[in-house]
């Protein structure tokens, strides 16, 4: 039920950012989205606190938690941004990627899986919400990397109209590319570091095999490369834009597609 | 409503005659205490910008009384090239609360939609407001005119287009500007050429924080004596690719015939191109930076076409809000004067409540005097008689404020006169509330302040 409230305030946060958009951002009424996805995002939390007080675990086991979680962790980067005025209109492209999330984990069921892994404890827990926070990252950093391209677009065209008027400047969007793209990169890591440590120490072994691993590798070197686009000369800031656009394109495209090879046998998070 | 303004603006006299109309902020309370004096008036607001300069008065009971602040605003022009009275104008009544709405909305400016007049009215208004006077210089109708002007003001820039977009040369910069580096606190800025228009676009983005400024021209003194006036530095022609790599706007403006920032140029100060954004803002004619440029990756070249473009979207944008924005005018003018012409009806209200108040008193005092209660009980009569009272005379009061606003208040006090027998209550009872502080309200009329029409003392009843 609670999933519901945030869901519903999820799309009324994106319909008012959409509506400012196409009605041009004018006096009181472009300060309410910001305030509405806020509330969501308590909802939420609220939402995955009884979960975890209900079933006993924290929601990171399972497809259908993972991805509410996923929604949940990208809010609160959204929630970040707010603080920073116009920054926070980045919401109009977060917004449907966390309804979207949320509204899969709603329609399966936000459940435990009946999963029984070895992995699991505080490592298990750290490492997933780790991994999760840095996809969230991504996500923060390719939201403001497409609205970078916009802006960029327009200020060439030399179109000032209300697509211009509605995005934050192009060196604030840079900004938060970059924080998010840092921020992803060393939460990644981090995860990535705590799983093999674990991997290590209790199995005495690398588990290079299996397909989270895989996967994590892929998507930490995407997320290298994303950061690696703002070294050098030449357009940097549009390079990373760009970058951090088709790397989270990547991560979600790989994520599919690993989802439909692995089938049921995947693991705690596929 | 005896309301009136008195004044001149850019609709009637050109700038040289506006300027003598002006008053220094210092001679507002002054001028203000005089016109309240030689016009027998109530309560005044100046309102002095350099668009216009207008009295705002209440009561205005006498013609005359308009010839005399005509007078005072004609001795401080003086002299001038025809007579005052080819300048000024007046608006009574409705069309005076009609024209301080357009004038907060931005629609009587000279850029229409523009802000800085709804700043310019709320200080007006403060300035008044706070200046120690007895009777308050802005009393209870110029608060409540003031305040309802913001709002108005306010409401029509939330729900209208009016106030969006840049719609000049010097404000399409600093949008520009704003929407490629957010903050301008440290951006550096460079002035190619030492044109006027230039120092006009230089002054608007300093006001916005890029102070750090850097001048070069053909004649290095011209460029010297410009970058003194803006706190900038100056270089020679021949450190324009250095000084090009340092910065993050360009400003050019030079009389050349021709280009003075070529690709040649450009190339010695970003060999692979500028990593950063370059905001690039040409507004000479003809142009100063060869157009190739503007295909440049990370360089936003305007010229001065393209900024023209702009103010015209926005001015034509802000055009068609035009007929919203009176409407929205039309309407909070027709409130207003219903307000004040629901406070005809306060004195009789007051004296209807006051008179059933004794009454009520005095039988429960009655029968109070018959039963032993105690005190609760005591308490609770006095309670019960008190609920009783305030629901039977809360439709009467409801209903005299909303006839009086729609225009029949003479027809009801003397209806509720007759019926209450309160020959002795007349509308003309001289009271003089007091002056809300600026952000209050001001709700004279509200039934826990009841009170004479403010400032109408010398009218019949």
């Amino acid at each position: 039920m609670i999933h519901l409230v945030a869901l519903t305030l999820y799309i009324a946060a994106f319909l008012l950012w959409l509506r400012a958009l196409v009605g041009g951002v004018r006096g009181r009424a472009a300060h309410v989205p910001g305030p509405v996805a806020a509330a969501g995002v308590v909802a939420h939390l609220v939402a995955l606190v009884l979960y975890t007080s209900r079933w006993g675990e924290l929601p990171l086991v399972g497809l259908a938690p993972s991805l509410s979680t996923l929604s949940l962790l990208i809010g609160v980067g959204l929630v970040a941004t707010l603080w920073l005025g116009e920054a926070g209109r980045v919401g109009i492209l977060l917004m449907p990627l966390m309804i979207l999330l949320e509204g899969i984990a709603a329609v399966m069921g936000v459940r435990p899986a009946p999963a029984d892994l070895d992995f699991s404890g505080a490592w298990f827990a750290l490492h997933v919400t780790l991994g999760l926070a840095g996809v969230g990252g991504m996500a923060l950093s390719a939201a403001a990397g497409a609205l970078y391209l916009l802006q960029h677009r327009e200020l060439k065209s030399k179109r000032l109209g209300r697509v211009f008027r509605f995005l934050p400047p192009l060196a604030t969007l840079d900004r938060m590319g970059r924080i998010g793209a840092v921020a992803g990169f060393t939460m990644l890591t981090l995860g990535i570091m705590l799983g093999w440590a674990w991997t290590v120490r209790f199995r005495n072994t690398f588990a290079g095999g299996d397909p989270e691993t895989i996967w994590a590798v892929f998507i930490w070197a995407v997320v290298l490369s994303v950061l690696a686009a703002r070294v050098g000369g030449g357009r940097v800031e549009r390079r990373a834009a760009l970058a951090g656009v088709v790397g989270f394109a990547l991560i979600a495209l790989s994520f599919v597609v690993i989802r439909a090879l692995a089938g049921d046998a995947g693991g705690f998070f596929l | 409503m005896p309301l009136a303004v008195v004044g001149v603006s850019h609709q009637t006299a050109p700038v040289e005659v506006r300027e003598r109309f002006a008053f220094a902020q210092e001679e507002e309370a002054p001028v203000l205490e005089r016109v309240r004096a030689l016009a027998g008036v109530d309560e005044a607001v100046l309102l002095s910008t350099c668009n216009r300069t207008e009295f705002y008065l209440y009561p205005i009971l006498d013609p005359e009384t308009l010839q005399t602040v005509e007078r005072v605003l004609a001795d401080k022009a003086s002299p001038l090239p025809r007579p005052a009275s080819a300048y000024l104008y007046s608006h009574r009544d409705e069309e005076a609360v009609r024209h301080l709405f357009r004038v907060s909305s931005g629609l009587d400016s000279l850029v229409m939609g523009e802000a800085e007049i709804q700043g310019q009215v709320r200080d007006a208004y403060h300035r008044a407001a706070l200046t120690p006077a007895e009777p308050p210089l802005a009393g209870p109708v110029l608060n409540r005119l003031f305040q309802t002007a913001l709002s108005v003001g306010g409401r029509v820039r939330a729900e209208t287009p009016l106030g969006e977009g840049a719609a000049s040369v010097a404000s399409v910069a600093v949008e520009l500007s704003r929407k490629i580096f957010g903050s301008l606190a440290d951006r550096r800025v460079l002035v190619l050429g030492a044109g006027s228009t230039a120092e006009l676009v230089v002054e608007a983005l300093g006001r916005e924080g890029a102070h750090d400024l850097t001048v070069v021209n053909r004649t290095y003194e011209r460029a010297a004596d410009l970058a003194s006036r803006l706190n900038g530095r100056a270089l020679r022609l021949q450190e324009l690719s250095g000084a090009l790599r340092e910065v993050d706007i360009v400003l050019t403006s030079t009389a050349a015939p021709h280009p003075v920032l070529r690709t040649p140029t450009f190339r010695e100060a970003f060999p692979s191109g500028p990593s950063r954004p370059l905001l690039v803002i040409d507004i000479a004619i003809p142009r100063d930076v060869e157009p190739a440029l503007g295909d440049e990756p990370n360089v936003f070249l305007y010229n001065i076409d393209d900024l023209r473009k702009i103010v015209d979207e926005t001015l034509e944008r802000r055009r068609e809000a035009v007929a919203t924005a009176e409407t929205i005018i039309t309407g909070t003018t027709r409130d207003f004067l219903a307000w004040y012409a629901s406070l005809e009806v306060i004195p009789v209200i007051r004296a209807m409540r006051e008179r059933a108040e004794r009454l009520r008193a005095a039988e429960l005092e009655r029968v109070l005097a018959r039963l032993d209660l105690d005190e609760t009980g005591r308490e609770a009569l006095d309670d019960f008689s008190r609920r009783m009272l305030n629901k039977l005379l809360h439709l009467p009061t409801v209903r005299l404020r909303e006839g009086a606003a729609g225009g029949r208040a003479a027809e009801l006090v003397d209806a509720l006169r007759y019926l209450y027998g309160l020959d002795d209550v007349s509308t003309a009872e001289p009271a003089r509330e007091k002056a809300p502080e600026p952000g209050e309200t001001g709700d004279v009329g509200g039934d826990a302040a009841p009170g004479g029409l403010p400032g109408r003392g010398r009218r019949s009843g």
